[in-house]
C-alpha cells in the first residue's frame, strides 16, 4: 500500500516535471494563442475646431453589431431588445435571425449599444468614424480623411500627418463568452491620439455665408456662387464658402478660375498711380460709350464724357480704364499684375489651389493690354482676387492667406501659432489710401456698387460684370457678377468678395452687391466677434443731412397718431421714391406699411434700404432729403 | 504509515491547497478588476459619445438653417442695416 502511495506520488512528480519543464512552452503558447488575442488600438484621430473651439469634425466611436442566433438564450427576448435599442423594424430583425448570423450594419451610437452588451450571442464591434457637428458647414474646406481605397482631401489631407496619431497595441485575454479584457500585467503600447487643430474659420461667419449664398443663387437663379472673407491685416481666412446648384459642377475658391472683368481695372489704375503717370486732374473722354481700339470697339453700359481716372473706377468704364492704360508699359502692367499675386498660387495651406492663369507680355496680342485693363485674358480664382483687394486694404502689404491657427498636442501642449505672413508691398501706403478712395466711390451714390451701401458705416469696394467662358468660348447673356468689398471703407477689418456664376439678372450691382449688403447687415445683427465693433462704433459718422434745429422746430413730419408697430406677418417692397417729395413718400411708406425716418428736406435724394428691396412690414424706412437746412417758408 | 508521516502529509497538502487557493484567489480578483476596469472604459466611452451627440445637436439647433426659419414663422425678422446702432461707450481710461 505504501510503495503503491509513493510510486504514484512519484509518477505524479514525474508528469509535472515533464509538463512543466519538457512541454512548458508549448502548453504556454497554445494558452497565449487560445486565452489572449493581439490588438491594434486605433488612436483617436485630433478634432479640427474654428477659431474660437467650436468644434467642426472629431472621431467618435460608432457600432456595428453582429448576432450568432445560436448561441440566443431566449430568441424572443433579444428580437425586443435589438428591435427597441437599434431602431431597426421587428421583421427585418426576426428575418435575420433566421439566417446562421445574422449583421445590423448601422452605425450605432455606444447608448444604443450598451444594453446590448449583456445578450449572449450578441456582439458589438466599434470603429472610429469622422463626424460633423453641423453637416455641410465648411465641408469644402474640411473635406474627408483617406481611407485605404481613396486619399483624403481638404484639411483633413494637409493635417493629416497631425491629426493621425500613432496606433497602439494591446493584449487582451478573452473569456468563455469571447468577450475581451484588457490583461493589467501585461505590456501594452497606448496609442496616441493625433494633435487638435484649430482654423482660422470662424464658425458663426461660415455658418451666416453658406447660408446667404445658399438662398441668393436661388433667389437669383444663379448656377452657383463662392464667397471668401479675409482679414487683410493677418491674412487669415475667416470664411470660405461655395455652393452649386448641380452637386456634379465641381467649383472651389481655391481651384475655379474665372476672368475677374471690372474688378481687375483696379490694378491697372494702381499701376498708373505708383508710377505717377496720371494725376488726380487728368482725364479722358468716353467716346460717347463706344471707343474703337483697332479692330475691336469697347463699349460702356452708360455714355460717358469727360473722365478722370476716380469716375472711371466708380462708374467702372471700360473706355476710361482702357485710354489710362494705354499710358503703361506692358512689361510694366504684367509686373504690377504679378505682384498683386496673380498668376501664381497664394500658398494657402490647401491640398490643390490654381494659380490662375497670366500670360506673359511676348504672348500678348495687339490688345491684349487693353483686355488686361479690363479683366479679361487673365483668369484668377476667388483667393486670388481676395488676397490682391487685401493688400489695398492693408496699405499695399500683400499676405499670404492662411487657414491654420494653431495646434495642439493631446497633452494640451501648443506645437504651433499662426503668424501673419507678408509676401511683398505691391504700392506705396499713399496709392493704397488713394485707391481705397476710389473704391469708396464706387459705392457712393451714382457708383456702379451703391446698392452694397450701408447706412451705419461706409463700405469701399468694387463691381465686376464679365462674360463666362465655358470650355474656351464665351457663352452669350452669361455673365461672372463679382464684388469685392472693404468693410469699412477707412479701416477695412474684412474683405469679402462675393461671385455669383451665370446669374439671370446679369450684373453685379443687381446680385452679387446687393447680396454683400444682405450678409454684412447679418453680420452687424450676429454675436460673432470677427469683426472689431469698438473700431466702427467709434468711426460711426454723424448723419451728414442732419439738420440745423430752430428751437421749437419740429424736425420731422410724422403720421399722426403714430401707427402702431404690426406684428402682422406679410413683405412689402421698397418703392422708388427718388425726387418725390418728402410728405409724398412717407405717406406712400405708411401705405405700405413701413416705419419712416426722416433725415434732411426738400425732395427725396435716397431711400434706406434701396428700392426694391422686399421687407416685413413694419420695417423702418430711412429717407435722406437733397436740402440740409429747412426751407424759409418751414414746409416739406 | 506512522502517525508523523500522515501528519507532515496532511501539512504539506493543506499547504499546497493552501498556495493553490491564494493563486485561484488573485487571478480571480485580476479578472473582476479586468471587469471592473472595461466597465469603466465603456461608461467613459459612452459619456464622451453622449457628448459629442449632444455638441452635434446644439449646433444644427443654433445653426441659421434652424434658427432664421423658426424666427420667420414666428412673425420675426433679421433687422435692416438701419435698426443696428452701435453705441460707442466713453474710453475707461479717459474717464
Amino acid at each position: 500500500m505504501r510503495v503503491a502511495f509513493a510510486a504514484g506520488l512519484i509518477l505524479l512528480v514525474l508528469r509535472a516535471g515533464e509538463v512543466q519543464l519538457l512541454q512548458g512552452r508549448r502548453y504556454a503558447a497554445e494558452a497565449r494563442r487560445t486565452r489572449t488575442r493581439q490588438l491594434e488600438l486605433p488612436a483617436r484621430r485630433g478634432t479640427i475646431y474654428d477659431r474660437t473651439g467650436i468644434p467642426l469634425a472629431f472621431d467618435q466611436e460608432v457600432y456595428r453589431v453582429n448576432v450568432t442566433p445560436a448561441e440566443l438564450v431566449d430568441r424572443r427576448e433579444a428580437v425586443e431588445l435589438l428591435t427597441r435599442h437599434l431602431g431597426v423594424s421587428r421583421r427585418y430583425v426576426t428575418r435575420q435571425l433566421e439566417r446562421r448570423y445574422a449583421w445590423f450594419r448601422g452605425p450605432f451610437t455606444a447608448s444604443q449599444v450598451a444594453p446590448l452588451q449583456t445578450v449572449r450571442g450578441v456582439y458589438a464591434t466599434s470603429e472610429p468614424q469622422r463626424m460633423h457637428p453641423q453637416p455641410m458647414l465648411a465641408e469644402g474646406v474640411l473635406g474627408r480623411p483617406g481611407t485605404a481605397d481613396r486619399p483624403g482631401d481638404g484639411m483633413e489631407r494637409v493635417m493629416d500627418s497631425v491629426l493621425r496619431g500613432q496606433p497602439g497595441h494591446a493584449v487582451v485575454l478573452r473569456d468563455q463568452f469571447g468577450r475581451q479584457y484588457e490583461s493589467p500585467g501585461r505590456l501594452n503600447q497606448f496609442p496616441v491620439p493625433g494633435s487638435d487643430v484649430y482654423l482660422t474659420l470662424d464658425a458663426d461667419l461660415q455658418d451666416l455665408v453658406e447660408q446667404a449664398l445658399r438662398s441668393a443663387v436661388d433667389q437669383y437663379r444663379a448656377i452657383g456662387g463662392d464667397v471668401v472673407v479675409m482679414n487683410p491685416r493677418t491674412g487669415e481666412l475667416l470664411a470660405v464658402a461655395s455652393w452649386q446648384r448641380d452637386e456634379h459642377r465641381p467649383s472651389s475658391p481655391f481651384t475655379s478660375a474665372f476672368q475677374p472683368g471690372s474688378t481687375a481695372k483696379l490694378f491697372a489704375a494702381a499701376a498708373l498711380l505708383t508710377d505717377a503717370l496720371v494725376s488726380e486732374r487728368d482725364s479722358v473722354w468716353g467716346e460717347g460709350g463706344a471707343y474703337r481700339l483697332g479692330s475691336r470697339v469697347v463699349h460702356d453700359d452708360h455714355r460717358e464724357g469727360w473722365m478722370t481716372l476716380r469716375r472711371v473706377i466708380s462708374r467702372s468704364s471700360n473706355v476710361g480704364i482702357v485710354k489710362f492704360a494705354a499710358r503703361l508699359r506692358p512689361e510694366r502692367q504684367y509686373v504690377m499684375l504679378r505682384d498683386f499675386g496673380f498668376g501664381s498660387p497664394t500658398g494657402v495651406e490647401y491640398p490643390t489651389e490654381s494659380g490662375g492663369t497670366l500670360r506673359r507680355p511676348v504672348q500678348w496680342s495687339s490688345t491684349s493690354a487693353a483686355s488686361l485693363a479690363m479683366g479679361y485674358e487673365l483668369a484668377v480664382t476667388m483667393l486670388q482676387l481676395t488676397q490682391a483687394y487685401a493688400a489695398i486694404a492693408n496699405g499695399g502689404v500683400l499676405m499670404t492667406p492662411q487657414l491654420v491657427d494653431r495646434v495642439y498636442r493631446p497633452d494640451g501642449r501648443l506645437v504651433y501659432q499662426r503668424r501673419p505672413r507678408p509676401v511683398r508691398r505691391v504700392v506705396p501706403p499713399h496709392v493704397a489710401t488713394e485707391l481705397r478712395e476710389m473704391l469708396r466711390g464706387v459705392v457712393a451714390e451714382g457708383g456702379t456698387g451703391e446698392t452694397a451701401a450701408m447706412t451705419s458705416y461706409e463700405v469701399a469696394g468694387k463691381t465686376g460684370t464679365a462674360r463666362r467662358v465655358v470650355n474656351g468660348r464665351y457663352i452669350p447673356g452669361s455673365t461672372t457678377a463679382t464684388f469685392v468689398s472693404l468693410v469699412p471703407a477707412d479701416d477695412p477689418q474684412l474683405v469679402m468678395t462675393v461671385k455669383l456664376d451665370d446669374p439671370e439678372l446679369v450684373y453685379s450691382r443687381a446680385t452679387a452687391a446687393p447680396l454683400t449688403r444682405l450678409m454684412l447687415e447679418q453680420l452687424r445683427a450676429a454675436r460673432t466677434g470677427v469683426i472689431e465693433r469698438a473700431r466702427i462704433a467709434a468711426r460711426t459718422p454723424a448723419p451728414a443731412s442732419t439738420p440745423a434745429v430752430r428751437p421749437g422746430a419740429v424736425p420731422y413730419v410724422v403720421q399722426w397718431p403714430l401707427p402702431p408697430d404690426t406684428s402682422v406677418a406679410g413683405t412689402t417692397s421698397v418703392p422708388a421714391l427718388r425726387h418725390w417729395s418728402l410728405r409724398r413718400a412717407v405717406g406712400e411708406l405708411h401705405r405700405r406699411g413701413l416705419r419712416v425716418r426722416v433725415v434732411g428736406w426738400g425732395a427725396v435724394s435716397s431711400v434706406d434700404p434701396a428700392p426694391g428691396t422686399t421687407l416685413p412690414t413694419g420695417t423702418l424706412v430711412t429717407i435722406h432729403g437733397t436740402e440740409r437746412e429747412p426751407p424759409r417758408s418751414g414746409s416739406r | 504509515m506512522t502517525v508523523r508521516g500522515r501528519f507532515w502529509i496532511v501539512v504539506w497538502s493543506a499547504y499546497v491547497l493552501l498556495v493553490l487557493a491564494g493563486v485561484v484567489a488573485r487571478q480571480t480578483a485580476a479578472w473582476v478588476t479586468a471587469g471592473d476596469l472595461n466597465a469603466l472604459r465603456e461608461e467613459h466611452r459612452l459619456l464622451d459619445v453622449t457628448r459629442n451627440d449632444l455638441i452635434r445637436r446644439i449646433r444644427q439647433a443654433r445653426s441659421r438653417a434652424v434658427l432664421v426659419s423658426r424666427a420667420e414663422r414666428l412673425g420675426l425678422s433679421l433687422p435692416p442695416d438701419s435698426q443696428v446702432v452701435e453705441l460707442g461707450l466713453p474710453d475707461p481710461v479717459a474717464r
